[in-house]
């Protein structure tokens, strides 16, 4: 079981130095999780290490596929109104 | 250690104190010789050195450990200019091969930076082998670095390593409510923290880390950003906090938020101050704090004079070809710094003497006056209004001349109700200097003229190339004895 980094990661190192199992490693076009060497951090952390520090929503996925950070979770902006703001920037 | 600030200080030995100079609010004047002599080159630190010397920011850092509401984590960018805005992330040996460049080719670059594009202190590693390198491989260049303070007290150690004596903590507030008001998380001790618990640890580490920082001797400048409805009114107490615990210089700078920009409070449409709100906020500051007004609000790898931005001659592609002599950049950037500190002292001089000057003449009981002003650096007016990317802006008043602040003459359209389409670039420029009364550049074309005076701002090119202060108030003797003083405009104020 391993966590995975998607397409959405900006590449910011915040999550490689936090990795208790050094999993997270530097790669293109994003950071990856070496699958064989992500426990989850269990027996380590109460939490994912790398999901708690990433400033990404959506950016790490769970062993289901689950967005661990889903939209709003981190910047607080309800996912409605950042679609609403987003469609009016579109309209101009 | 407490550091002596302005107001408080007795008059500064060998300068001039602020009512002798003509000019009032002199961010130097009452500072000990100490602070100056590690200030008087620093663009950043110091209002008189940003007309002379330039400045420079790696992007080597770009992990963050924390989140805040003006921020947003996607940086990537070439056009816009606001911090935590980088082109192109830099290893240290990279950003050690980019700043010999840039000391070579722009020799009035005395100062490098890290400021992110995330927390400097959260890439420790990347961080301090850049500092570690350049104090050993160009050690004429002054070496500086802004946090947000999270980590600060576990760095202060290893920053007194490396000399580095200039420091800025962002502290927006030192009341965790408020806080949880600005910064939705911290990471901390292997967790998200979230809320009025996680601002309250950050706050305390950077109080922590300001005393420390302190008690080593290092200087320290506080950001903070204002924010209309969540610190505005909580700032001024900030000021004398960070005061108390000794640091130097305090900027207060404008929220930046567009929704465009991605960030909670583009979003969420809370809005930045009004040029008028910043001034009476710093002002109000000033009073037990000596107060920043020249901060550009530059990205994390900014390159120049404060104002410009010419990070485009250094990209990574274009400094691989530069073949550079350091020891010889070395030796030209001394004799220059030299020639631009001599003729700053010089200019210090005459300010000095053309302020004995107005002080012996009968003091005017005329009203204040905004003025803006062409620059591109050496103190002086040179700048041709239509080249003008920003103006700086000087209050003249019976007391002297005092620098307020800057506008950008290209800002981008905001989008609200004053702002219709079509707006041409010199109507935004002339928009962006409401409450001015005067502008003064090198020179001004025959349509922007008419504009100015239609929209009761006086064009005037009859100072170029003269030091800024002496223009400023020759033009506010003029105003005052042509009978314009008398009255107040109208809505100057309102419309600002």
């Amino acid at each position: 079981m391993a966590v995975k980094i998607v397409e959405s990661c900006v590449n910011c190192f915040a999550c490689e130095p936090v990795c208790p199992s050094n999993a997270i490693y530097e790669a293109k076009p994003h950071f990856l999780v070496d699958s064989k060497k992500c426990t989850e951090c269990e027996g380590a952390f109460a939490d994912y290490q790398c999901a708690s520090i990433c400033p990404i929503e959506g950016a790490i996925l769970n062993a289901l596929g689950e967005q661990i950070n889903p939209p709003g979770s981190l910047t607080g902006i309800p996912p409605e109104r950042m679609a609403e703001a987003m469609a009016e920037l579109q309209s101009h | 250690m407490q550091l002596p600030v302005l107001n408080d200080a007795p008059a500064a030995k060998g300068g001039c104190s602020a009512s002798s100079c003509g000019t009032t609010d002199n961010q130097m004047d009452s500072l000990p010789d100490s602070i100056r002599e590690k200030v008087q080159n620093h663009p950043c630190y110091s209002e008189d050195a940003h007309h002379y010397f330039a400045r420079m920011h790696v992007a080597v850092a770009p992990a963050c450990n924390i989140q805040c509401h003006y921020c947003n984590r996607k940086y990537d960018c070439a056009n816009e200019s606001r911090p935590g805005v980088v082109s192109e992330l830099l290893t240290p040996d990279q950003a050690v091969k980019k700043t010999m460049a840039v000391a070579a080719n722009i020799p009035q670059m005395t100062v490098l930076g890290i400021a992110g594009p995330g927390d400097p202190l959260a890439n420790p590693e990347r961080t301090f082998e850049t500092f570690r390198r350049l104090s050993e491989e160009a050690p004429d260049i002054k070496l500086c670095v802004s946090t947000n303070g999270l980590a600060l007290p576990d760095a202060v150690e290893e920053l007194s390593k490396h000399n580095i004596d200039h420091v800025t903590i962002t502290i927006n507030t030192v009341d965790p409510e408020i806080g949880a008001k600005i910064y939705p998380w911290i990471f901390w001790k292997n967790r998200r923290i979230k809320g009025v618990k996680g601002a309250k640890i950050l706050i305390e580490q950077q109080q922590k880390g300001l005393e420390m920082l302190i008690a080593k001797g290092i200087l320290v400048k506080v950001n903070s950003v204002m924010i209309p409805g969540v610190n505005d009114q909580h700032l001024a107490e900030v000021s004398k906090v960070v005061k108390a615990k000794g640091a130097f210089l305090h900027n207060v700078m404008p929220l930046i938020a567009e929704a465009e920009h991605g960030t909670f409070y583009g979003v969420m449409g809370q809005r930045g101050p009004t040029p008028d709100e910043l001034q009476d906020l710093q002002d109000s500051c000033s009073g037990d704090m000596n107060m920043m007004r020249h901060c550009r609000q530059c990205r994390a790898d900014a390159v120049g004079m404060l104002g410009e931005d010419r990070g485009d001659e250094f990209t990574l592609d274009k400094i691989e070809d530069m073949e550079i002599d350091y020891q010889a950049a070395m030796e030209k950037r001394k004799v220059i710094h030299q020639a631009i500190q001599e003729e700053m002292d010089s200019k210090r001089l005459e300010k000095a003497t053309k302020a004995a000057q107005h002080k012996a003449e009968p003091k005017l009981t005329t009203r204040p006056v905004l003025m803006a002003v062409a620059t591109s650096g050496q103190g002086v007016i040179n700048v041709h209004f239509g080249h003008a990317k920003e103006f700086l802006i000087y209050e003249a008043s019976p007391d002297g001349v005092r620098f307020i602040s800057h506008r950008k003459a290209d800002q981008y359209c905001g989008g609200d109700s004053t702002c219709g389409d079509g707006e041409s670039t010199l109507q935004v420029t002339i928009r962006a200097l409401a409450g001015c009364e005067a502008v003064l550049c090198s020179k001004v074309g025959y349509e922007p003229w008419e504009m100015l005076e239609t929209a009761g701002i006086m064009p005037n090119g009859e100072h170029a190339m003269e030091p800024i202060e002496e223009a400023v108030m020759a033009v506010y003797k003029e105003m005052a004895a042509a009978g314009k003083l008398d009255e107040k405009p109208e809505a100057v104020r309102a419309s600002a």
